[in-house]
């Protein structure tokens, strides 16, 4: 028993919920005065920091855990931090900070802000607890509220659009995890317990003669888990319901929650099923095909795509399927490439969401080609996209190119027939597509050709109908230059997304430490 | 013989002749005595709980001192009392929640009638639960039928006196069919005592002899009883009976009324016919299938309707499913979990029919979606609870619900030919649950827009009783849905007391 | 299947012919009063087999009379209470049955289950 392991979690939620219910409690949405909002923001900030503290404390002091009670008969809910959970752990507080810190400004303009930091409070609760979960039952519960509590942000500004982009979500992500509550049940009758353990804990003897409905079992909870992260044929939620959602939000879906679906299908597959027990079946020939296809058609619907943010969620559903690929291969180096891209890709497509918000928060673009030429206007927002976005394609001394590298190389040790030359061909493609859709921003922003010069001068498409001319005259009063709230995160974003590809050892080291303990 | 023996036998008595009382008394004094009745049924029902635990077997009471074939017997068992005393608490919390809709609706002169109706239904489920006697079952079955047609029209609406009618209608032709099939059983076997007549059927099972009358009385009594507690083809009554009446009345009609027949078809079966000649028929999997078809088709039907009582009690048309699913599976698993959903249901179902009100209270009166758009924020209650109870319904882990899914679950994996479909009708039911309850949630969560009537702020001490009887019902689900180890285990050791 | 067996208990195959007629007629007829007269069909065909159960040829009502006490002599009395007791019941059903069709005629003035509910639908309550 461990009782300090349970303050992270109830602390933020505990909070979140009480300015909840404060939000709920006043009449008027309208947003209030200065001294209002910064006593809210301080507020938030003290929650956030002291939770996160206490999170990065209980993960990193040794393998800590928690029976809290017993649900049913062997399964309690039980937390336990291990060498994953402080891997995520680290990076959900690493990007809730900054993304805090953005919305603090950001949130202006979107109204309803105490409601949008309880949400964002409980959520940050319910992700450290599915990072502590220490069994699939306690997994599955915290893998459904937070579904249940990141809906509210995804239809934060209430429109109809935004409402059933929401529902969309829900209904995804339910039907996901029903998929990874059915492998639950299977893998409750033919393991020795649903506790995470490195390796698996599949028992042999009481699997013989069951694989077939075992193997199918945990495809589901591929496939169902992977709606969370994305992954076809349960993706089309994530291009819908990223771009309603205000872009600090949008942030932390793309960068973390879709990462929640990643975590699980890790637990089922490495944690509880076992690799060997998958090697060379057609699961993971089948789970390979589809992480394949997601990362080329996410590419090239992203190419295509006009809106911003929109292209970005595209971008997403490709990227986390390199994650996706490199799990399914089942070896240790594609499985530390993974657990690096999923760092890599929460800071770079956090910052992306972040610049895109930049975007929207001053001029109301939202349209790639309304982009031209900005680069003019705000310069250092620009380079951190440019450095982004250069992580994201992995050109070398980059976060992106470490994580890729170590992907192609496990893909060509794997011996999985055509799959080990065709794998890195495809990421190959997929990084040429990437580079094709986000480079084309940075380019025309800081040399945007004549034509556009002209244009930039009056901002048009503005976002918010009812707001639009109090913002606008807002951005007037703001200067050229971003306030240092929304600078700041963003240069530390693009700073780690360099620093991890000039010095990935440490991150690396431990990932293929993991790897190692797994298989 | 411990004088806590005498418990079950006395709060039948006691709630059958408190309901002609209630009718000389006023309304007021009727109330008070309904709930004196029901607070002391319970108090009994748990003694008598405690008493079978402590001696760790069942015993059987006769009435009147009368042997086997003559006299009418009680039996009393774990799981009788355990059901006994949480069908008590759940109409008291039914009871307790719908006070002001009560008054509200009933005429003055009538309000004590409600009373001898809700003491009668008391009596008649108490009976179901514990006799030991086939004819006497079907006869408070009858009785529990007259009653509950009573708490349907007692609002007096012309929708409730159809919903009445209807009700009657399907339900007599229920009684029929289960009249019939104990005739049946009766002329196969000789005996009307529960015991007696299983050792006549096993015997004739052995030998052989009869089978295909066996299997007509099992038919005829199953098909009755599933036509009275509302399975898929037969559910046409349901949403009307549930969704027009009066608060306690929807609420008991759906948390009670239909588990009531639902406990005696599990009688039938295990102790009665006997579990394996069930499993031998294909009555189990005619069960099975409509308990299938009526959980999808149920959840269809609540997605379409735009009313929220209604789609509660279409609801209740896919929960219905659920159980009788499990009952199809024919193992003591499928039973078992069964039984958890009979508990599970009946607590959430309750829950959402009170908090359907508290939602209505806070919109003029009204439950078309379209009126109850920000609800959730005018009456924190109401919505909080109605919250928990979705998300019992949709399957969350710490709910009821997910427990009683979980077990249905475990009971199909390993089982030879129902296990992908029973899996995959979770799989579907649960993600059909989540749409439309979520969506109502969404819709109760979002601030109604600007300008729309009939809303007002409801606080929680406005109507305290059934602020009370929403926090009770929600504890009474995270009980069942955190503390699952314990029933569990009783239910088991209550089922192996029913050979 | 013989049509012989048909033949030797006429009297049970004449109870089910009457009880399929009472039930479908209490499910299939659209007139509530004529529901009810398929309810008592059907209720009293399930007596008639009830009391055909019990009847054992060549004897006597179970009542004692001249002092014969032997069990010989009498028909089986159990289904004959039990008759009785489902006689009851059903008359109550019916009592209930006939007070719902009076309320329901008084205001909607027809008979017709269905009519009432269509009507009821246009009323949008």
């Amino acid at each position: 028993m461990d009782a300090f392991l349970l303050i992270p979690i109830v602390l933020p939620m505990f909070f979140g919920a009480l300015l909840l219910f404060f939000s709920f409690r006043e009449k008027n949405t309208a947003p209030g005065g200065r001294r209002e909002r910064a006593r809210l923001c301080l507020y938030v900030s003290a929650v956030l920091g002291i939770s996160v503290a206490l999170a990065l404390a209980a993960a990193w002091s040794g393998d800590r855990e928690l029976v809290l009670f017993t649900l049913f008969e062997g399964v309690p809910v039980y937390f336990h931090v291990d060498a994953l959970g402080r891997l995520f752990v680290t990076v959900v507080s690493l990007i809730w900070v900054l993304s805090a810190l953005f919305a603090f400004v950001y949130m202006k303009h979107e109204g309803k802000e105490k409601r949008y930091y309880g949400f964002y409070l409980i959520l940050y609760g319910v992700l450290v607890a599915l990072d502590f979960s220490g069994n699939l039952v306690t997994m599955y519960l915290f893998y459904e509220l937070t579904t249940l509590v990141s809906m509210p942000l995804v239809l934060h500004n209430g429109t109809r659009e935004a409402v059933m982009a929401a529902l969309k979500y829900l209904f995804y992500s339910m039907c996901g995890a029903y998929g990874g509550l059915f492998s639950v049940f299977f893998l409750y009758r033919y393991s020795d317990s649903l506790n995470f353990a490195p390796g698996g804990t599949l028992n042999q003897a009481a699997a013989q003669g069951h694989e077939g409905i075992l193997l199918i079992a945990v495809f589901a909870a591929l496939v169902g888990f992977g709606a969370k992260a994305g992954m076809v044929p349960l993706h089309a939620w994530l291009p819908t319901a990223h771009p309603v959602a205000p872009s600090p939000a949008s942030a932390v879906l793309s960068g973390v929650i879709v990462k929640s679906g990643v975590l699980a299908v890790v637990r089922v597959v490495f944690y509880v099923a076992g690799t060997d027990f998958l090697q060379g079946t057609w699961v993971q020939y089948v789970w390979m095909t589809l992480a394949l296809l997601t990362v080329f058609m996410g590419s090239m619907l992203a190419y295509r795509e006009q809106i911003f943010k929109k292209r970005l969620a595209y971008s997403t559903v490709s990227q986390v399927s390199y994650i996706m690929f490199g799990l399914s291969l089942l070896t240790p180096d594609a499985f530390t490439g993974a657990l690096l891209h999923v760092v890599v890709h929460a800071v770079v497509k956090c910052g992306l969401f972040l610049t895109a918000g930049v975007f929207v928060y001053r001029f109301g673009y939202t349209r790639a080609e309304e982009l031209g030429g900005i680069g003019k206007k705000m310069p250092k927002t620009m380079w951190c996209y440019l450095l982004l976005s250069l992580t994201l394609v992995g050109i070398p001394p980059t976060g992106g190119f470490v994580s890729k590298w170590y992907l192609a190389e496990g893909a060509l040790q794997s011996g999985t027939g055509v799959f080990s030359w065709l794998g890195p061909v495809v990421l190959l493609v997929s990084a040429l597509l990437t580079a094709g859709y986000l480079l084309p921003i940075a380019m025309k922003g800081f040399f945007p050709g004549s034509e556009h010069l002209q244009g930039l001068e009056e901002p048009h498409g503005i976002e918010e109908p009812g707001e639009g001319a109090q913002a606008h005259s807002s951005r007037k009063a703001l200067g050229p230059e971003l306030s240092p709230a929304m600078l700041v995160p963003l240069v530390v974003l693009a700073a780690l997304a360099v620093w991890l590809g000039v010095f990935p050892g440490p991150v690396s080291e431990y990932a293929a430490r993991i790897a190692t303990a797994v298989f | 013989m411990a004088f806590v023996q005498n418990f079950p036998f006395l709060s039948i008595l006691l709630s059958l002749f408190s309901g002609p009382l209630c009718s000389i008394l006023s309304g007021k004094w009727a109330k008070r005595v309904n709930t004196g009745v029901i607070v002391t049924t319970g108090v009994m029902s748990a003694f008598v709980l405690q008493h079978v635990i402590s001696t760790g077997q069942s015993y059987v009471y006769q009435m009147g001192h009368f042997p086997a074939p003559w006299g009418n017997e009680i039996r009393v068992g774990i799981l009788e009392a355990f059901m006994a005393c949480f069908f008590c608490a759940v109409m008291l919390l039914c009871m307790l929640g719908g006070i002001r809709e009560r008054e509200e609706q009933i005429q003055e002169s009538k309000q004590n009638l409600y009373y001898v109706m809700v003491n009668l239904l008391l009596c008649s489920l108490l009976a179901l639960i514990y006799t030991n006697d086939l004819f006497t079952a079907y006869v408070f079955v009858e009785i529990n039928t007259i009653s509950a047609c009573g708490l349907i029209m007692i609002r007096q609406t012309g929708r409730t006196y159809e919903a009445a009618a209807r009700y009657m209608i399907m339900s007599l032709s229920g009684s029929g069919l289960l009249l019939l099939g104990i005739c049946y059983l009766y002329a196969v076997t000789g005996h009307l005592l529960m015991s007696n007549i299983r050792e006549q059927v096993q015997f004739l099972a052995q030998t052989g002899q009869h089978h295909l009358s066996l299997m007509v009385a099992l038919g005829l009594m199953s098909v009755g009883l599933a036509m009275k507690s509302a399975l898929y083809p037969f559910h046409t009554w349901l949403p009307d009976a549930y969704g027009y009446s009066t608060l306690s009345s929807s609420a008991i009609l759906s948390s009670l009324v239909s588990k009531g027949y639902i406990f005696l078809l599990i009688k039938i079966f295990c102790r009665v016919v006997g579990f394996n000649v069930v499993n031998e028929s294909k009555v189990v999997n005619v069960l099975f299938v409509f308990g299938i078809i009526g959980m999808i088709m149920g959840s269809l039907s609540a997605i379409k309707e735009n009313n929220l009582t209604r789609m509660i009690a279409y609801s209740s048309v896919a929960q219905i499913g659920y159980i009788y699913m499990g009952l199809g599976l024919a193992t003591e698993a499928g039973i078992v979990a069964g039984l958890y959903h009979v508990l599970s249901h009946g607590a959430t179902k309750a829950l959402l029919f009170v908090a359907a009100s508290g939602l209505g209270d806070a919109s003029g009166n009204s439950d078309r979606f379209a009126d109850i758009t920000g609800a959730g924020l005018r009456n924190k209650l109401a919505g909080t609870a109605f919250l928990a109870g979705s998300l019992s319904m949709v399957g969350l882990p710490m709910f009821s619900g997910f427990i009683s899914k979980f077990f249905f679950a475990q009971a199909a994996v390993g089982h030879a030919h129902k296990m992908f479909p029973t899996v995959i009708a979770l799989a579907l039911s649960t993600i059909l649950n989540a749409v439309y309850f979520m969506k109502t949630v969404i819709r109760i969560y979002t601030p109604a827009p600007e300008g729309s009537v009939g809303g007002r702020q409801i606080g929680v001490w406005e109507q305290p009783a059934k602020s009370a009887a929403l926090v009770c019902l929600i504890l009474l689900n995270l009980i069942l849905g955190l503390n699952s180890d314990p029933i569990v285990r009783l239910i088991q050791r209550g089922f192996e007391m029913f050979d | 299947m013989r049509i012989q067996y048909l033949l030797e208990n006429y009297e049970e195959a004449v109870a089910m012919i009457l009880f399929g007629i009472g039930f479908s007629n209490l499910l299939l007829q659209r007139n509530l009063i004529k529901k009810i007269i398929g309810l008592n069909i059907m209720d009293t065909a399930v007596y008639l087999f009830l009391a055909l159960k019990g009847y054992i040829s060549g004897r006597k009502a179970p009542v004692v009379e001249e002092g014969i006490q032997s069990v010989e002599a009498y028909i089986n009395p159990i289904p004959s209470g039990l008759v009785l007791t489902g006689i009851v019941v059903s008359v109550s059903v019916t009592a209930l049955m006939l007070s719902l069709t009076i309320c329901l005629y008084r205001r909607y003035h027809t008979l017709d289950l269905d009519a009432i509910s269509t009507q009821l639908k246009k009323e949008g309550k």
